[in-house]
């Protein structure tokens, strides 16, 4: 009865709420960063962005019905997701791992679900709440080891879709001990590729990735800059783009 | 009465699609000349309804992160993430006046940013309330809950500026976008390690 009118009230807001929300985005999105799934990986630059495509800008928009098993939501812009022959980082656990979520918008969350093959492995509820912050579960792997792929599963509210994030395990036998290194399977580290692939400019020093102490002095475009404020680099932020941290001296 | 206020903004924005041009004698000049601060960039006088609206969704966007990053230079644990709390706040100060004066140039209200995003896909991540909320923790907590509502929300912003690459007209306010793509994604690269360990 109770419920039946908890319906009645969320029927009688429907109204309301379609005439606001636009059609077929629904733009809650979500992907687990730690232990960085496949998404943070590509954003993080761990797999460059040639192998990850659009999951590199967007690793929270791997969007797709609910109820599948894979790492894209079938979403064609993040296939490369799915490719378990990318050089993914395995993170080595022992039966329990906890695991947070980063959203980029809040939005009712129906439940959260962790599988490994067909096996649930992991649930939980969302109460078609909001989801807190941080969003951080702990899960037990179920007795799985060595080399897995865990599917996590935001399943969202009011909509018919979820979002999918893989971490790629390696889990260790009982105890949570660290196991051996045989994780031959992650390969020799591509960063080098992604944080170094910005050339310094041309007739210039200043360069991308690198760490400016206040009062430093860099050249870009045959002026010289100091560095007004202690911060790490970023394409964007060329010093005649970011009078805020660069002085033309 | 709040709900018609939205409808309506969203059926201004959702109503013609047409371009707009700011009439001859009004265009924009950096106003830096006569104080310390550099000149703001202008932007030009031809822009459509998605320039608008991700110019006036920015505005709001950008007060959120200053507030947040704010909160994170005073209270992270590591140097890390305090500089890149700081350079975002300053960073994101410098845009904001710059998206502002594009508004006063076009005629443009600054709008209900809230609003906007409400009638663009949901519950922003970030508003008043979440962002006090993160002063009631401290060390490492505090330090993983700023990161990921930083990753979360220039994540956020990512999104909208993709938005206005493919249907904006105004160049420098296509460019900036391309700029808050950069920026951000590297923001994210850099926060996206200090929470899952390089």
């Amino acid at each position: 009865m109770k419920l039946m009118r908890k319906t009645a009230l969320v029927m009688a807001a429907v109204p309301a709420i379609v005439f606001i929300t636009p059609v077929g985005s629904a733009s809650a999105h979500g992907y687990v960063s730690s232990p960085a799934s496949r998404s943070a990986q590509c954003a993080r630059g761990d797999v460059s962005v040639d192998l990850c495509g659009q999951a590199k800008y967007e690793p929270q928009s791997a969007e797709g019905p609910k109820g599948l098993k894979n790492c894209s939501g079938a979403n064609g812009a993040f296939a490369p997701l799915d490719n378990d022959g990318l050089p993914w980082k395995v993170t080595n656990t022992g039966q329990t791992l906890s695991l947070t979520w980063t959203f980029t918008a809040r939005h009712a969350t129906r439940d959260y679900e962790y599988f490994i093959g067909g096996t649930r492995v992991g649930y939980v509820a969302g109460n078609n709440q909001q989801p807190t912050n941080p969003t951080t579960h702990t899960i037990n792997l179920g007795g799985f080891s060595g080399r897995q792929k865990l599917y996590a599963i935001w399943n969202i509210g009011d909509t018919v879709n979820a979002f999918y994030s893989c971490i790629d395990l390696n889990i260790g036998g009982g105890g949570g001990t660290t196991p051996p290194p045989t994780t031959t399977t992650t390969p020799p580290p591509t960063t080098t590729t992604s944080s170094t692939t910005t050339p310094p400019p041309a007739g210039g020093t200043w360069a991308a990735n690198t760490s400016y102490a206040t009062g430093s002095t860099v050249t870009y475009g045959g002026s010289t800059y100091r560095c007004r404020q202690a911060h790490t680099s970023l394409t964007g932020w060329e010093p005649p783009n970011a009078a805020a941290l660069w002085e033309k001296v | 009465m709040r709900r018609l206020v939205i409808a309506a903004a969203v059926l201004a924005l959702a109503g013609c699609g047409g371009e707009a041009v700011v009439p001859e004698g009004q265009g924009a000049h950096g106003h830096g000349a006569s104080s310390a601060a550099p000149p703001v960039p202008a932007a030009s006088a031809r822009f459509n309804d998605a320039d608008v609206m991700f110019v006036q969704m920015m505005v709001d966007h950008l007060q959120l992160g200053i507030s947040l990053s704010q909160v994170g230079l005073a209270k992270a644990t590591t140097q890390e993430a305090k500089d890149l709390a700081g350079a975002i706040d300053v960073t994101q100060r410098e845009e904001l006046t710059m998206l502002k004066s594009w508004l006063k140039l076009w005629g443009k209200p600054e709008g209900d940013g809230a609003n906007l995003h409400a009638a663009h896909g949901g519950q922003p991540l970030l508003d008043d309330k979440v962002i006090n909320e993160t002063k009631d923790k401290s060390g490492t907590e505090f330090d993983q809950l700023f990161l990921n509502l930083m990753t979360g929300h220039q994540g956020a912003g990512v999104e909208m500026a993709l938005t206005e690459k493919k249907d904006g007209m105004n160049p420098e306010t296509t460019a900036y976008a391309e700029r808050v793509v950069n920026t951000r994604q590297g923001q994210i690269s850099q926060m996206l390690k200090i929470i899952g360990g390089a």
